[in-house]
């Protein structure tokens, strides 16, 4: 689905507008939203769970859920195939938390402490928005290690230590090149004008 | 979960997209992100810094139950809200309805064709009544579909007639303004096989005068017709 800036904008004014047509409860815009990006969920989803009948029961779920909330989308904030990406991606990776072990260290003490506010929230989302080439550019230039972490988490779901196994390096190496490897992305991305 | 740290819940934030962070944490996580702004803005930045690389993955059709359980599961849930144009009886009624009449009128309307070797389409538009209104149709690799009225249509001055496209599934699209009292061409995007290819079906319905506003059937279904081809 990558396609170049123009048929992208083009692309995503007609989602937000097929979003908006099924808050109101329009079936058809249901159905063409449906049409023009399950193809596209479902790919992401076989990848996270490798299981074609879960993949097909969170695509369900996640449809169910669009035509449901279809109305708490807010275009100012979120592109369109984003938002429903991150709906069916939350469902896989939460499916896959129970044969996870917890990896990342958190401090329960201080639950609810909050930093301060950085940046205000982001206002111009759908113009500066991301491109998937951008992204795709920035990636090419992590190491190769910190490239191949994150592609393996970010594709196929695997957690910390899965990604140990798989690519026989201790866990303290992997956590770093991931870390390392998105605060890169991050810095990268912003001087390309990615979200923010 | 200790979030003061500079740039600890940004780095949260980032394993939370990414996948890697999981388990308990990962539903803490989400559950902060909920009532604070902070964390729920770092989320959705990452959302879109990193979610657009899943369009690099080669899609993959699910099967054709999906939707159907997703139809099924919805179905009552604001199908009471439904326009006429979603549904399905109306569409068969008006085309079986008329199917007796197409098949009388195109033997007579391509009765030329048969000396042109590249074909027409043909649609007959009918009323709910079976009873022929307009006819439009286009040569093949015509880029216009011509669009005749066969019966007196009576339009009020205010209003308009406007032609449309049914695309399978999809919303109609508009072909543009027809007349009522004339012969009026269509202007097409591409030869009329290709502009066409996908449609089954076209449809006329009555609209405020200059059409549609919202680029959108807005006014009753009139007339409506499968599209025949010669070729």
């Amino acid at each position: 689905m990558a396609l170049d800036p123009a048929k992208q904008l083009e692309r995503n004014a007609r989602l937000m507008e097929l979003l908006a047509r099924t808050a109101l409860a329009d079936q058809k815009s249901f159905a063409e939203l449906y049409r023009l990006t399950s193809a596209h969920l479902y790919a992401v989803a076989l990848r996270i769970v490798r299981d074609a009948a879960a993949a097909e029961e969170i695509l369900q779920e996640s449809f169910v859920n669009v035509w449901h909330h279809a109305g708490s989308y807010v275009a100012a904030k979120s592109q369109p195939l984003t938002w429903l990406t991150s709906i069916v991606r939350n469902r896989c990776l939460d499916q896959l938390r129970r044969r996870e072990i917890d990896t990342v260290t958190m401090n329960d003490e201080e639950e609810g402490v909050m930093v301060a506010a950085e940046d205000p929230s982001p206002l111009e989302m759908l113009l500066s928005g991301a491109d998937a080439r951008a992204v795709g550019a920035c990636v090419e230039t992590l190491e190769p290690g910190q490239k191949q972490a994150i592609a393996l988490a970010f594709f196929q779901g695997l957690s910390h230590s899965e990604l140990a196994t798989h690519l026989r390096e201790p866990l303290g190496t992997v956590k770093s090149w991931i870390r390392r490897g998105l605060e890169r992305l991050r810095a990268c991305l912003d001087d390309a004008g990615v979200a923010r | 979960m200790n979030l003061r740290t500079p740039g600890r819940a940004d780095a949260l934030a980032a394993e939370y997209v990414l996948g890697t962070l999981r388990g308990q944490a990962r539903q803490r996580f989400a559950r902060l992100a909920l009532s604070d702004r902070t964390l729920a803005d770092a989320v959705r930045n990452w959302e879109e810094r990193l979610l657009p690389l899943a369009e690099a993955l080669p899609p993959v059709a699910p099967p054709a139950r999906v939707w159907n359980a997703v139809l099924a599961r919805i179905r009552g849930a604001g199908a009471a809200r439904s326009s006429i144009w979603s549904s399905l009886g109306l569409w068969r009624g008006l085309a079986l309805a008329s199917l007796a009449m197409v098949i009388a009128l195109t033997s007579v309307l391509l009765r030329p064709v048969t000396e042109r070797p590249e074909g027409a389409l043909v649609v007959v538009l009918a009323g709910s009544d079976a009873r022929p209104a307009l006819v439009a149709s286009a040569d093949r690799l015509g880029r216009y579909l011509s669009v005749k009225p066969v019966a007196r249509v009576d339009v009020a001055a205010d209003r308009a007639l406007q032609l449309w496209m049914l695309p399978e599934g999809g919303n109609p699209r508009s072909l543009g303004l027809i007349s009522a009292t004339g012969v009026i061409r269509v202007a097409l995007s591409a030869p009329a096989e290709d502009a066409l290819r996908t449609i089954p079906a076209l449809a006329v319905s009555l609209e405020p005068a200059g059409g549609s506003p919202t680029g959108l059937p807005t006014g009753p279904v009139l007339y409506s017709g499968p599209i025949q081809r010669t070729y």
